[in-house]
């Protein structure tokens, strides 16, 4: 079980906006009222398998063979907050547009805290590992549509109910799936970052030097 | 033998245990889906099924679970194929023993609306399928759902495409509710309004831990329940489940006195669980459990009891109201969601929802509307239409057990809407009134109600969801009528033992301070028995009324609904002060009341479009080159936005006052493409342009191309904003822009396109927007608005 604790404040604020400035008072009681509600109401969830490499069914493409390389194992991981996060976001934009944007960053910093503490809990079932950042269906030339393959191996709709749609988006929408290498050697430890991230084009913290809170890996 | 048989003649009937608990044991390998064992290894899965039939089970389910045409589509086998071999697997194994073969259907793998992007009508075609395959069975069985209208389009399905007998069982986490938020009790009253001949629960948790469960169900429905519970919770390493035969049929038989007839196992359980239970309930009778609850109606998530006067809301209707006539036929769903939203804040319990207009395809409006109210609202809501047709989409796609608003007396309404109401288990507002019109004394009304009770009950709807509307009428005109509607309700009441409704404020017509008639006629009712008073919460000394009756009448136990309603009232009632404060400064600020404020000082003294031109979009500007400039937060920007809106909003009322022309800078359609169902950034979009003055028309997420042109044809747009998140839905906004630009009605006479579209989303680029035909590519919802500039500048007049 994973209990949430309030979403590190500098990644929400990130996602805002807003970066040559500090949040006024306004916008403090907002973001604190914010936090108050999400973790009352986010049900975080996880699931995970190990599974023994090399296995040509989890591979598709050569970004996710660079990034297993030097593993002999790795996990499956999936995390979700659950569905009452989606219904008060629908709601919300309904009833108050910048409540909703606070929320909504809000959580995706708290599904990337769920996502750091399953890791650290499994971490330390496996001393003397080594383990690759989270790598998800999506990433660099690994298709999304391995996201059907990773909810059915984990049995991720009957277990914590999560599921995709035919468009390979998670339902609910604040979830994560990933896999993990694992290896007894050191393996370079990347952060995901710009190198990997499809948005690289795109980015409005890229387009001012700056990125999203995944380390910038030089490129 | 059949079930209901099987059910009549045994105490308790028992069901198999798991099916994939004895796949796993037997280390069989299987491709894709343990379904596929029914033709690679069908001797391995009757054995199964043998062994669960010699331990005792009367009923086994066909290894059919994940066999759906989504969870098979890799598997090369059809759901034809795996579906006649799984029965006829079971049915073997069955054989000369009297047990029965069920065919077992799990949920589809992938989420409904509006958590999800499956659409009711797809979900109800998968189950279709798999029911036309397995009409081999005794019995259909839907199971481990966790989500009521993903299982009421299942019920559904089995109900319109066989005379085979349902089960139906949901699967609940710790929190008593299911994944998807569904209460117990909206399960047992839907599932028992839905015709199922059992209900209950599966998988969940172990046996010892379902209490609670299974007594809220008990409360709720007088079918026997089923309890097919898991052997506790797995071991993570080794898999293994914690609670063992003789302590998990120990743990089934405390949940006898809750009327508990079908029992069984789920995950983990084995062979040994069935006979475990087998030899418990020997000699044990089954204990029948009537509902404790008179009558109640609810959403997936919400029930209410009809205990007490229960105030349903009238706003969601277009009578009278232009503004919400004009959102009707603008499609403007979100105005519909504001209504809904703030009635329920005001207190109302339950929503009427009317959208008949003789502009609109009402049919298809009634459908749109009670989905996207259904996912913001968890008020249960009431179905208010003149053509059956209507309420029939309304009830096919209600997740809950509604209300149907309404039958009267007259011969066609009794045959064409009481069959509905009985066959999608609603309740039903009886209006007496018939052919002859509404009768003057009570006597004739309480006729009326009683034949329309007579034929609701002839048809095995019970009097108790039957609630009766004696009518109210206008007391200016006719001054005895409300002694006469007030003298039926209480005969209906008392004599009929049916629960009550009315609509409230007809009653003050042509009088002044109607809302002091409103509120005595209200409580004079609520005294003779009114359960269900129809009228507009938002007016606060009527929903008072009704919350201070229930105090005095000692239904509001402690007080303590309406302490909680009224404690922190004074503070929040002072009027904000709208302090002197420029326009500019307001809008910049974000703060709404101030920038009314000034709106209205300057239109004492400026023209309308000059307030617009030289004030607010100047300072709108301002805000968002800060934002651009990152030197304000987006949440800040949509401050802005909103207190913009606040001004227009002013100024709308100021021109209609004065009967000037509307302000609408121009018309614009805003949709997250088809498959795509994240619209944040879409709505974000939406506010602005909303703010900067243009009429925005919201499509909505998921949004078919089709739905797209046609409403740009219909309400002759020019201009079309799409939004993708995903480079999967990219296509769609290809495919959409092909559409637009393809049809005839949206092209100049050279062939050229008149619609100017701008697109924006995670992963487009410009390159990428312009190579699929669009004509801006939006970064941000600022550029959406300079996009917006850009087109309307050139149709604009000088002025």
């Amino acid at each position: 079980m994973i209990t949430t604790e309030a979403p590190d404040r500098a990644e929400v604020l990130r996602y805002l906006g807003g970066a040559d400035a500090q949040p006024d008072e306004r916008l403090t009681a907002l973001l604190d009222s914010c936090e108050k509600e999400l973790l009352r109401i986010a049900e975080p969830k996880y699931l995970y398998r190990m599974i023994d490499l090399p296995c040509d069914e989890w591979i598709a493409g050569e970004d996710i063979r660079a990034h297993l390389r030097g593993c002999d194992r790795a996990i499956l991981l999936c995390a979700t907050l659950g569905m009452a996060v989606d219904r008060t976001l629908r709601v919300t934009q309904i009833k108050d547009m910048s409540r909703a944007v606070v929320l909504d960053s809000m959580a995706n910093v708290l599904i990337e805290q769920v996502c750091d503490k399953a890791e650290r809990l499994i971490a330390a079932q496996l001393p003397d590992c080594h383990l690759t950042f989270r790598y998800s269906p999506g990433y660099g030339d690994y298709p999304i549509a391995m996201q059907k393959k990773f909810l059915e191996a984990l049995d991720a709709p009957r277990k914590i109910g999560l599921s995709r749609n035919e468009s390979d988006l998670l339902t609910p929408s604040k979830s994560v799936t990933a896999i993990i290498g694992v290896s007894k050697e050191p393996v370079e430890r990347r952060r995901r970052g710009c190198a990997v991230c499809n948005l690289r084009e795109t980015c409005r913290y890229r387009r001012r030097g700056n990125h999203c809170g995944f380390e910038n890996t030089s490129q | 033998m059949d079930l209901k048989t099987l059910l009549n003649k045994k105490e308790f009937v028992l069901l198999d245990g798991a099916m994939g608990t004895m796949i796993q044991k037997s280390g069989a390998v299987y491709d894709h889906s343990p379904e596929t064992l029914n033709i690679t290894r069908p001797e391995l899965i009757q054995s199964f099924h043998k062994a669960y039939i010699d331990a005792g089970a009367d009923i086994v389910y066909a290894n059919t679970f994940g066999a759906n045409a989504y969870k098979l589509a890799e598997s090369g086998y059809s759901v034809q194929e795996i579906i006649a071999a799984a029965v006829q697997n079971a049915k073997k194994a069955a054989e000369r023993t009297g047990a029965l073969v069920a065919l077992d259907i799990g949920p589809i793998g992938m989420l409904l609306e509006p958590a999800g992007s499956l659409r009711f009508d797809e979900a109800y075609d998968y189950f279709r399928e798999q029911i036309e395959a397995g009409q081999g069975a005794d019995l259909i069985v839907f199971e481990t759902m966790t989500d009521l209208y993903e299982l009421k389009a299942a019920v559904l399905a089995a109900k319109e495409h066989s005379d085979l007998p349902v089960l139906a069982t949901m699967t609940f986490e710790r929190s008593g509710r299911t994944f998807t938020g569904v209460s117990p009790a909206a399960a047992a009253l839907t599932l028992s309004g839905l015709g199922v001949e059992a209900l209950g629960v599966n998988c969940s948790l172990g046996p010892d831990e379902l209490e609670p469960v299974i007594a809220e169900m008990t409360r709720y429905t007088d079918l026997p329940l089923i309890v097919k519970a898991n052997a506790g919770l797995p071991d993570p390493n080794s898999n293994e489940y914690d609670i063992l035969p003789d302590r998990f049929a120990e743990c089934v038989t405390a949940l006898l006195p809750y009327g508990v007839k079908l029992v069984g196992g789920c995950c983990g359980t084995t062979p040994a669980y069935i006979a475990a239970i087998k030899a418990a309930l020997d000699g044990k009778q089954y204990i029948p459990c009537p509902r404790s609850t008179d009558t109640a109606v609810c959403s997936a998530s919400t029930v209410v009891e009809i205990n007490m006067p229960r105030i349903i809301g009238e706003r969601i209707n277009p009578t009278g109201k232009k503004l919400f006539r004009q959102a009707l036929v603008e499609n403007n769903i979100d105005y519909i969601l504001t209504q809904a939203l703030s009635q329920v804040s005001g207190g109302a319990e339950l929503l009427d929802v009317n959208v008949g207009h003789p502009e609109i395809d009402e049919k298809q409006m009634m459908v749109r509307v009670l989905k996207a109210i259904q996912s913001v609202c968890d008020a249960p809501l009431q179905i208010d239409s003149t053509k059956p047709e209507v309420l029939e989409a309304g009830l096919r796609c209600y997740n809950g057990k509604p209300i149907v608003n309404s039958v009267n007396g007259e011969e066609k309404s009794l045959s064409s809407v009481l069959p509905l109401v009985k066959k999608y288990g609603a309740s039903v507002v009886g209006l007496t009134l018939d052919e002859d019109g509404i009768p003057k004394t009570a006597d004739g009304r309480f006729a009326i109600a009683k034949r329309i009770v007579e034929r609701a009950e002839a048809l095995g709807i019970d009097r108790r969801d039957v609630y009766i509307d004696c009518l109210t009428l206008t007391v200016s005109a006719e001054q005895d009528a409300c002694r006469e509607t007030l003298q039926a309700l209480r005969r209906v009441k008392t004599e009929l033992g049916c629960k009550t409704c009315l609509g409230v404020s007809n009653i003050s017509f042509g009088l002044p301070n109607r809302e002091l008639v409103n509120r005595t006629f209200l409580t004079m009712a609520m005294e003779e028995g009114l359960d269900l008073p129809i009228i507009n919460p938002n007016i606060e000394s009527m929903t008072g009324a009704v919350r201070a009756y229930r105090v005095l009448a000692g239904l509001d136990k402690n007080s303590l609904d309406f302490i909680a309603a009224y404690q922190d009232t004074p503070a929040a009632a002072a009027k904000p002060s709208a302090a002197e404060m420029s326009l500019s400064d307001a809008v910049y600020s974000g703060l709404q009341n101030e920038g009314a404020a000034a709106t209205r000082k300057l239109l004492e003294t400026q023209e309308a479009m000059v307030i617009v031109n030289q004030h607010l979009i100047p300072a709108l500007d301002r805000v968002g080159e800060d934002f651009e400039k990152n030197k304000i937060f987006l949440p800040q920007l949509i401050q802005s936005a909103n207190t913009a809106q606040a001004c227009f909003d002013v100024i709308k009322e100021h021109l209609s006052r004065t009967g000037t022309e509307s302000v609408s800078k121009g018309k614009i359609i805003v949709a997250t493409v088809k498959g795509d169902i994240h619209d944040i950034g879409k709505n974000i979009v939406k506010t602005l342009l909303d703010n900067y003055g243009y009429t925005v028309v919201d499509l909505g997420r998921d949004v078919d191309p089709q739905l797209i042109a046609d409403t740009a044809v219909e309400q002759d747009i020019t201009m079309v904003g799409l939004s993708a998140l995903m480079t999967t839905t990219l296509g769609s906004m290809e495919e959409t822009i092909r559409l637009i630009r393809a049809t005839k009605a949206l092209q100049n006479p050279d062939g050229s396109s008149r619609v100017k579209i701008f697109v924006g989303g995670a992963v487009l680029t410009r390159d990428y927007a312009m190579k699929i035909g669009a004509d801006f590519y939006c970064r941000d919802a600022k550029e959406s608005v300079d996009a917006a500039k850009t087109v309307f500048k050139e149709s604009q007049n000088p002025d």
